[in-house]
């Protein structure tokens, strides 16, 4: 892991940690509902303070707590338009699998690359520390991920370019 | 009486399901009166804060940083942004190794897990929120992150991660690791009262 991604991924680790204190929480609004209250927006007084953690321009989270309920937002580094398209067919892919995943937002947060939110079901069926690893494994993994591919995907153009002009040769 | 009724054309227009009928009720949760909430402010002006300023930049020159640190924490500025700027000079003037040793003396001292706190509030407050704050974010348009210019030729090197962003980069750093060291002192505690506090720096 390089020396500046340490500090990020353990401030982003902590602050999830501190901001996953959830409690089972009915709807204010309507009877017998139990929505998370980060995405429902219907009573301010159980949103708290959102936190963003930055590493540079590109590369920042984004965490909403509230009362029975976190947003987290990843925007994945991306440094020019490959990685741009990469990193959408990537997410997609991810989304479109949302059951699977249970804490997987079908759909980003405005400004990021991928959203997760975690209820209080989440955390009374899951372990939280095995959640938070989840979290910061997938960044950890994510951007890897991403190089490797342009790394294959820039070897591939290079093949096909070659065999391609041979016959103009 | 029939159970068909009377369309107008109003009623087969879908725009009356757009309309959040909760907001238009005063008893409803989301009209919760919120300043209830909202701590008292101390009481703070404009020549104040910039007398602390100069007070806090004159202790930095003299070489004093934990008391320049010290006088930014104990009268923290809420809703201001050039106090922040102030801290940050001090954060940024302090050395790595300092910064351990410095958090635990200001720790042990009496109201020193209050100081803390305040750090950790304008280390949040540094970090760029992205402008608008995103409400109901299910319901907006998909958003694609504008295209940078695709560079020509084979030359990857301008495109290198961190190599236009250098200066930011190496602020958030310093910025990222005085919160790991407050962390370590602090403990998580003082993010859940960062979270919670309606009294933003």
């Amino acid at each position: 892991m390089s020396q500046s991604l340490r500090p990020y991924l353990k401030c982003v680790r902590s602050s999830v940690t501190a901001a996953l204190c959830l409690a089972n929480f009915a709807s204010q609004t309507s009877e017998r509902h139990n929505v998370p209250e980060v995405e429902a927006q219907s009573s301010p007084e159980v949103l708290l303070n959102p936190l963003v953690i930055a590493r540079n321009e590109n590369e920042r989270v984004l965490i909403e707590p509230s009362v029975n309920s976190v947003r987290i937002s990843i925007k994945i580094k991306q440094a020019d338009e490959i990685e741009n398209i990469l990193v959408h067919k990537f997410t997609r892919f991810l989304t479109q699998r949302a059951e699977a995943f249970f804490i997987l937002r079908r759909k980003p947060v405005k400004g990021y690359d991928i959203s997760f939110l975690i209820t209080n079901f989440h955390t009374e069926e899951m372990l939280k520390h095995k959640l938070v690893d989840f979290i910061i494994q997938f960044m950890e993994e994510v951007d890897k991920e991403i190089s490797e591919m342009k790394l294959f995907l820039n070897a591939r153009a290079r093949f096909v370019a070659e065999s391609f002009l041979t016959p103009f040769d | 009486m029939s159970i068909i009724q009377q369309h107008t054309s109003a009623s087969l227009s879908d725009a009356w399901r757009t309309i959040n009928i909760d907001a238009l009720d005063p008893d409803s949760s989301q009209n919760f009166d919120t300043t209830s909430l909202h701590p008292p402010l101390p009481e703070i002006n404009e020549a104040d804060v910039r007398q602390l300023n100069a007070q806090v930049r004159q202790l930095l020159r003299g070489g004093d940083a934990e008391g320049a640190l010290r006088g930014c924490l104990e009268t923290p500025v809420y809703n201001g942004s050039e106090s922040a700027k102030t801290v940050t000079e001090v954060l940024q003037s302090i050395k790595a190794s300092d910064m351990s040793p410095m958090l635990e003396r200001i720790h042990q001292s009496p109201g020193g897990s209050e100081l803390l706190d305040v750090l950790i509030k304008y280390l949040y407050a540094w970090q760029p929120l992205p402008a608008p704050v995103v409400l109901l974010g299910w319901r907006e348009a998909g958003h694609r992150v504008p295209l940078t210019p695709q560079q020509t030729g084979f030359s990857q090197v301008g495109s290198r991660p961190g190599s236009t962003n250098e200066s930011t980069g190496a602020a958030m750093s310093v910025i990222l690791s005085w919160h790991e060291k407050v962390i370590d002192i602090a403990g998580l505690g003082s993010i859940g009262r960062c979270m919670t506090d309606w009294r933003k720096v």
